[in-house]
């Protein structure tokens, strides 16, 4: 039986802070932003959260599946930016959805590829017949402390897919594996309200040995070689680290850009290379095979070998396209974006 | 302000969704699920969810408010006429205050209403951003 995605959709907020002001502000060097690959980040505003962003990709995902909350046996969030620490967000997008009663629905955590592993989980409940359609959402406000290297791409964004059998699926998901090892790279204690990270060693231990592994053991269990793929999707914390695991896999950049979405809004985390992959989605040609790679600090990845399916060319016009909400923007400033965020606290309700 | 868990838990529907009632006598149409008929008492009523598609008629800014969201002023509130022809108020977000006017197209969103700060529930509901 052919799994694969039904429909998809994504959400990113319009407002943007541009990476030169971060450096200008910090007092970093002013050609660290081109050494990130970032221009500027996308910024959610104060009422804006991962359920809210989460739940408007999830929306737009079930009506470009044309399923509706009955159709729906199984809902997973992925998000390291859960709103509530204790209580499940799965429920509340669900209902707000619509989604019936009867289902399975929970939140998932790893660092930003618990969405990726929620697309495996979706994968094998429909294929062993426990779900007809499964709703899957990658969704964050990525937290960063202030001034840290991290604030330059922390960002927020979402993305969705129904997960589901049929010929009528946009793209079939023929392949996937998953490579994950305890690697101190990133974490974030228990009360802090920012994480921590391991500088360089989130890089060749971590992001670079987890990819190429997941990417190795997909192309060994496959038989397909890099050169049967037409677009390469990596996990994007800054603008260069895909293009270098790239780079190590053989494979060539311009079968990268395309799904590169972290240069103009940031690291979506959970969103991140699954943004990416809709992204592609509404511009890649039916027959084209999409190799997808997420990444989650501590550390693993999920490598995806996807095949685009001809109803995919309806699908895109049933919705936003991520383009469009790419480059439907407003520029903030670093005081606007703390207000946005939090970081200023005002005594509320007094 | 603290709000009340349960008390939001019973009206959740109609803050998660755009319900509409559609009378069965009169053929009137409002927004929100109604037992009965505002215009004439009929309880032969019968429930829609809005596409959440709509035009702002009139808006006007807030500058003040005690609901625990004050971080967020000020904010523009307006009313959404929708596709299906009833008027709705509702919070106008993800624009700069000065691109909002009339006949402006927007669509429902979930977002963020209040919440019993800092250790409290979420209260979410629907608001209105721009196409
Ligand atoms: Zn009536």
């Amino acid at each position: 039986m052919e799994v694969g995605i039904r429909g998809w959709g994504a959400y990113i907020p319009r407002f943007r802070l541009s990476a030169q002001e971060i450096a200008a502000l910090w007092g970093y060097d002013s050609r660290l932003p081109k050494a990130l690959g970032i221009v500027e980040k996308s910024v959610a505003e104060e009422d804006e959260d991962s359920v809210t962003m989460g739940w408007y990709a999830a929306r737009v995902a079930m009506r470009r599946a044309g399923v509706g909350g009955d159709d729906i046996d199984a809902v997973f969030f992925g998000t390291e930016s859960k709103p509530y620490a204790v209580k499940p967000s799965a429920t509340i997008i669900a209902d707000a959805l619509g989604v019936k009663k009867r289902k399975l629905a929970s939140d998932l955590e790893f660092a930003c590829r618990a969405a990726g592993e929620g697309v495996r989980i979706s994968v094998g409940l429909v294929k062993s017949g426990l779900a007809r359609n499964a709703l899957v959402i990658g969704s964050d406000t990525a937290q960063a402390n202030p001034g840290d290297l991290l604030d330059f791409t922390a960002s927020s964004g979402a993305v969705a897919f129904v997960i589901g059998s049929g010929s009528s699926s946009a793209a079939a998901i023929e392949a996937s594996v998953t490579y994950v090892t305890d690697t101190p790279d990133f974490w974030r204690r228990d009360r802090s309200p920012y994480p921590e990270h391991a500088e360089i060693f989130t890089g060749e231990p971590a992001y670079f040995h987890h990819i190429v592994s997941a990417v190795r053991l997909l192309l060994e269990e496959t038989g397909l070689k890099v050169g049967d793929f037409d677009y390469a999707i990596f996990h994007q914390p800054n603008g260069r680290f895909p293009l270098q695991v790239a780079r190590s896999l053989g494979i060539p950049q311009e079968k990268v850009a395309p799904g590169l979405v972290t240069p103009y809004i940031g690291n979506t985390y959970n969103a991140s290379a699954l943004l990416g992959l809709a992204k592609v989605l509404e511009e890649a040609r039916p027959g084209s095979r999409i190799l997808v790679a997420t990444f989650g600090s501590g550390a693993g990845s999920d490598a995806f070998s996807i095949v685009v399916r001809d109803s995919v060319l309806e699908l895109v016009k049933k919705g936003p396209r991520v383009v469009d909400m790419v480059n439907f923007k407003v520029q903030v400033t670093y005081g606007e974006y703390s207000k946005f965020r939090g970081l200023l606290l005002r005594n509320v309700g007094g | 302000m603290k709000l009340s868990a349960p008390q939001f838990w019973r009206v959740r529907e109609n803050q998660y969704k755009l319900v509409i009632t559609i009378c069965g006598d009169c053929g009137k149409k409002v927004v929100f699920k109604r037992p009965t008929c505002p215009y004439c008492g009929s309880g032969r009523v019968e429930y829609a969810e809005s596409a959440g598609v709509g035009v702002v008629e009139e808006f006007t800014k807030v500058y003040f408010k005690r609901d625990s969201s004050e971080d967020r002023l000020p904010e523009v509130v307006g009313v959404v006429r929708l596709g299906e022809g009833v008027r709705v108020v509702g919070e106008i977000v993800s624009i700069r205050d000065s691109e909002v006017r009339e006949g402006m197209e927007v669509e429902a969103v979930l977002r963020k209403y209040v919440s019993d700060d800092p250790y409290g529930i979420i209260y979410y509901g629907i608001k209105f951003k721009p196409v």
